[in-house]
């Protein structure tokens, strides 16, 4: 138990509850609102997941299944309709699961547009939740940007508005913000979506990186199945509303399920 | 099929649950979850992340954003507006015999109600409106989703600054209105004057005026000046917030909020303003017992 980073279980989701809690509304009206199953109306439903500490996990999946959904879910942001989630062994209850409660537990989330605040510098984006957070002294969070920014190769854009930068460098900054909160979970939503093959094999050693180097729960959405192989980690796969065991790439190249007709065809062809 | 969970509150008695379905009742509509995003933002001072020196930069910042550059239109409608009040006070009320009163229906319109009520229709439609697009871009690009993931509250973020920076401008922006309504508004006046070749016949002098206005003008005048411009500015802001932070991921509900957030906001003044005048109102029906 004591080095689980992540379980979830039977978790469910209704298309209703997707726009997620909003901040303008009180997070206790989510709480009282009469709970509804009809499984003709849930987009999720009876999904269960248990990650290890330092373990890499895929969720992979055709888009529209509700990955970034459950990603969401994860990270707070969007209220379960039913279901626990455990992190890192402790369980929050319903009513407290809220995105600023599940980042005081060092979850941190990379979105799939990076999501930088668009009217700081790149420097002051990673340093934001630093000093927000008074991580340290002045030395020590600017000694902090700047081992992030190396990390991440973005240390020469420092000083750029996020619209200057491409989608590729801007995603590499999320990724160095997130870092810089020193997560022990960290969910990346496509984190190679729309990148070039060239940045894509740039970022993939940056991942793997952070994962050798700080021993950092990873747990990849994306469509892209080659990085579970490049990774070399386990994929699941959210496939008719549920989650499937995680297992390796090879396997799921091999087998005989559907997923794996679906979805690997053109990889077993090719090679 | 459907399953209905069977919650803590359901087994309350029934006095706790007419309370609970109350508070329900009221955190449901607009105006009962804005005053709770205004509690919020209320208490988000407290909270113990505060930092004296990005917080105040924040918030003077937002100061200069909402009252410096909304300060030439103001002026000007400040100016013309006295203008207008000051010349129809003096043909009127000599017209119809209250010439005595001039001091203090100038102070009544000008300071006492239409003063604060145009200042916040002013910062309503330019900061407001801003602050809600600004706003609401951020909801749009997952921007106010990414502060909450990194563990900064959204609320104490984006909405106690404004909060706090509306309040001070609209106080600021106030008593220059009133200000330049009455200086202005009397140069102006005297020009009209000078330029219809009617100075013989008005006498309208600065020293005339002014007694006339400080005669009028009360202890009570004075606490409203303060206290209608705080609650103004804190229903703009927490208006304008409200609705750019209720917008649902999706662009065209940008421009539908923020003429939310400017019509509504002037319905609220309004509203405030008149819950408001009611001190006036009973204060006067004390006078009137007293007088019998």
């Amino acid at each position: 138990m004591f080095d689980e980073a992540l379980r979830m279980e039977d978790i469910h989701l209704a298309y209703n509850d997707l726009v997620g809690a909003m901040f303008s509304k009180p997070r206790i009206l989510g709480y009282f609102r009469g709970v509804e199953m009809d499984p003709q109306k849930e987009l999720i439903s009876n999904v269960n997941l248990s990650v290890m500490r330092g373990e890499t996990v895929c969720i992979g999946g055709p888009s529209g299944q509700g990955k970034s959904a459950l990603l969401r879910i994860i990270a707070g942001l969007t209220r379960p309709t039913r279901g626990n989630i455990y992190y890192f062994g402790e369980y929050i209850p319903p009513e407290k699961l809220t995105a600023l409660e599940v980042a005081k537990r060092q979850v941190g989330m990379v979105f799939q547009n990076g999501a930088l605040i668009s009217n700081l510098k790149v420097r002051d984006n990673i340093a934001l939740p630093l000093r927000y957070h008074k991580m340290g002294t002045a030395s020590e969070i600017e000694d902090k940007i700047n081992m992030a920014m190396d990390l991440m190769r973005v240390r020469d854009e420092a000083d750029l508005y996020p619209h200057m930068l491409s989608t590729g460098m801007q995603k590499r900054v999320a990724i160095a913000r997130s870092w810089a909160m020193d997560p022990k979970l960290l969910l990346m939503d496509e984190p190679t979506a729309g990148l070039d093959n060239y940045n894509r094999r740039n970022l993939l050693p940056l991942i793997d990186n952070m994962r050798t180097l700080f021993k950092t729960t990873i747990l990849i959405v994306t469509h892209d199945l080659m990085i579970s192989k490049e990774l070399d980690c386990n994929i699941c796969f959210l496939h008719r509303k549920t989650l499937t065991e995680p297992k390796p790439f090879e396997y799921w190249l091999n087998s005989d399920t559907d997923i794996s007709k679906e979805l690997f065809r053109d990889l077993r062809t090719s090679g | 099929m459907k399953i209905r969970i069977r919650r803590n509150w359901q087994r309350f008695t029934l006095p706790a649950r007419a309370f609970h379905l109350l508070g329900l009742f009221l955190l449901r509509r607009p105006f009962g979850q804005q005053i709770a995003l205004f509690c919020r933002a209320v208490a988000s001072v407290f909270s113990k992340n505060r930092n004296l020196k990005t917080d105040s930069r924040n918030i003077i910042m937002q100061t200069f954003f909402t009252a410096v550059e909304i300060f030439p239109i103001l002026f000007i409608v400040a100016t013309l507006f006295g203008t207008i009040v000051i010349i129809e006070v003096i043909s009127m009320m000599s017209k119809i015999g209250f010439a005595d009163f001039v001091g203090s229906m100038i102070v009544v319109v000008i300071i006492r109600e239409l003063g604060p009520i145009l200042t916040a229709f002013l910062i309503a439609g330019r900061s407001g409106s801003s602050l809600t697009t600004y706003i609401g871009s951020m909801v749009i690009n997952s921007e106010v989703d990414a502060l909450a993931t990194m563990g900064v509250n959204p609320i104490r973020f984006l909405v106690m600054p404004s909060l706090i920076g509306g309040c001070i401008a609209m106080f600021i922006m106030n008593i220059f209105f009133s200000a330049s309504a009455i200086f202005a508004g009397y140069l102006v006046t005297k020009g009209a004057i000078i330029i219809t070749g009617n100075m013989m016949n008005i006498q309208l002098t600065w020293s005339y005026l002014s007694t006339e206005i400080l005669n009028a003008i009360t202890l009570t005048d004075f606490i409203f000046t303060i206290l209608k411009p705080l609650a103004f500015g804190a229903i703009i802001t927490t208006n304008a917030c409200y609705q750019a932070l209720n917008i649902q991921r999706d662009v065209r509900q940008v421009p539908k909020a923020v003429s939310r957030s400017v019509i509504k906001s002037f319905l609220y003044v309004v509203v405030a303003d008149v819950i408001l005048s009611i001190f006036y109102f009973v204060d006067y029906m004390n006078n009137l017992s007293t007088l019998i």
